[in-house]
């Protein structure tokens, strides 16, 4: 199978980018979500997967948790309520992205050219992605 | 402040236009949600503001002893809620705090937050504690912010000094009054002598019972007390150092204690700091000379250099006649060994007391050049030898001695050299 190779390749990335402090973190991301895509297009022809949701946050957590732990490994004497607030708001984005993954695949049920609203909304947002592009490019 | 994105940050974006692209080009929805929650972590991560917090740093001691604790604290008083601060407070290596000086915490929005550390005193020496080094991130650590804050507090950290029954007596005296009894006679309380009664000689002096047993006046002699200068003499050519413990340490620990206990006597004490830095302070008496020595002293370090210097460069002020100079040294540079030897040919009242670096050497090399190490301990006892031949005084202080036992070793050898 040729998703063996790009699964294991990001697999070995990550537990490398854990062992040495972060690099390869977002290749290893990468990998990992380019694998998931191949595998879609090359089994489900005809339907959306319903699991591309899950994939995403799993993906997302993956890159977030390995990032708090590398930030584990400095020694600093830190409060408690910073674990718990960190904890809280890994939490939250998890669920929030598993949200706006969901409604995008829901969004795509809907046929195109189906009112100026929806339009309006396609093209703010990829303006908007654009712009954050731009902003991360930037930074 | 600077501004930094954490570097996944990039990361996420690449993965979310790949995710755009790739749904865009396959004509499939799922890269499209593959990219949705990298998206949201950008939109958060753009969300984040600069932070604006005042730190102020304070001390509650500028001047302490050499082991002592010091508080150092800390008021952070942010705008709005912080979700992390990381800080950390600058220190010299003489300077340490349990746990190190590194802290995280999260900081309400218009609500100071005091945090104290206590800092304990390694080492004498002037240092600067702060500023404050500080970084402040969002709460999934996408943003951050670093800068500095905080004024820079002054702290001097005086040697520790030790307790000294005695110290080395001079050979001569001033003509001022002091606590030394001086070896020439005159008015004092210490009985000297007796001896036959003559014209000008007060009746106070008479001893009754000397004269009633001879039949003829007898008068009661005494030796008057005074004082003396002293000059610290601190060698800073050369140290020897191992694992944090350094000869220089040492020498200056007792030049503080030796000046403190000279002071005390009403005696005039200075210091010539001779070494690839001179530096001088002319005998003078009182607490504010101690503090002065002291503050010299805090200042005084091993400086390299190739410049033949001797005695010539000193103001002559700083080397008052008939002083008594007090050499503290590891005799490990040849300049300062011709520099004494030459203050002796002078006629200065010297006493060398070698600040031993035997010890730290052995440890730094056990077994690797055996002969070297003897033939070095060899020119060492050489040294000493020259010095003696002169009449100079050369006491070993070893690391596990204290100070009173070279001194000790001074008043014998000069007890000795009297009967010889």
């Amino acid at each position: 199978m040729f998703l063996v190779p790009g699964a294991s390749v990001g697999t070995l990335l990550l537990v490398l980018a854990l062992a040495f402090g972060g690099r390869g973190l977002g290749a290893a991301l990468w990998l990992g979500g380019g694998t998931y895509v191949a595998f879609v297009v090359s089994v489900a022809h005809d339907r959306v997967e319903p699991t591309a949701p899950l994939v995403a946050t799993l993906l997302l957590l993956c890159g977030e948790l390995a990032a708090w732990s590398l930030e584990e490994r400095w020694r600093i004497r830190a409060d408690l309520s910073l674990a718990w607030r960190r904890g809280a708001a890994v939490v939250a984005l998890a669920l929030t992205s598993l949200v706006a993954a969901t409604v995008v695949v829901a969004l795509s049920a809907v046929p195109s050219g189906h009112g100026l609203a929806l339009t309006v909304a396609g093209a703010a947002a990829a303006v908007s992605a654009a712009g954050i592009g731009v902003w991360v490019a930037r930074q | 402040m600077t501004g930094f994105v954490s570097p996944r940050l990039s990361a996420y974006a690449a993965i979310a236009a790949s995710g755009l692209i790739a749904g865009l080009a396959l004509g499939r929805v799922e890269p499209v949600a593959l990219a949705a929650p990298f998206l949201l972590a950008l939109v958060a991560a753009v969300a984040g503001r600069e932070p604006r917090v005042s730190v102020r740093l304070t001390v509650d001691r500028e001047r302490v002893l050499e082991g002592d604790e010091v508080a150092a604290s800390l008021e952070l008083s942010p705008a709005r809620s912080v979700d992390r601060f990381d800080l950390l407070l600058h220190l010299p290596p003489e300077l340490s705090v349990d746990g190190g000086t590194a802290r995280a915490l999260h900081l309400r929005g218009r609500e100071t937050r005091a945090l104290e550390l206590k800092l304990r005193c390694e080492r004498w020496g002037a240092f600067a504690v702060g500023p404050v080094l500080f970084r402040t991130r969002d709460v999934l650590g996408l943003r951050s912010w670093e800068g500095q804050a905080g004024e820079v507090q002054r702290l001097r950290v005086y040697p520790a000094e030790e307790t000294l029954r005695s110290l080395v007596p001079p050979l001569e005296t001033r003509a001022s009054v002091g606590n030394q009894v001086s070896r020439v006679r005159g008015e004092g309380i210490e009985f000297a002598d007796l001896r036959e009664w003559q014209p000008g000689d007060r009746v106070r002096r008479v001893n009754w019972r000397a004269t009633a047993l001879r039949g003829t006046l007898w008068v009661n002699e005494q030796y008057p007390e005074r004082n003396t200068d002293v000059v610290l003499f601190l060698d800073t050519f050369a140290e020897a150092r191992a694992e944090g413990r350094s000869t220089n340490d040492r020498a200056v620990r007792a030049a503080a204690t030796l000046a403190r206990g000279y002071l005390q006597r009403k005696d005039r004490v200075g210091l010539v700091g001779f070494g690839g830095v001179l530096s001088w302070l002319v005998p003078e008496l009182g607490t504010r000379q101690l503090y002065a020595i002291v503050d010299t002293l805090l200042t005084s370090d091993i400086v390299h250099s190739y410049a033949t210097r001797g005695v010539d460069v000193l103001p002559p002020r700083t080397l008052p006649p008939k002083a008594l100079v007090l050499a503290l040294t590891p005799l490990l540079d040849e300049r300062t060994a011709g520099a004494l030897l030459d203050l002796r040919a002078r006629g200065y009242d010297l006493v060398v007391v070698e600040v031993s670096p035997v010890e730290l050497v052995e440890q730094a090399a056990p077994s690797s050049a055996p002969l070297a190490h003897r033939l070095w301990r060899l020119s060492r006892e050489a040294l000493r030898w020259r010095y003696e031949q002169v009449g100079v005084p050369v006491v070993t202080w070893r690391e596990d001695l204290p100070l009173a036992a070279p001194l000790e070793e001074v008043t014998a050898f000069r007890h000795l050299a009297r009967f010889a």
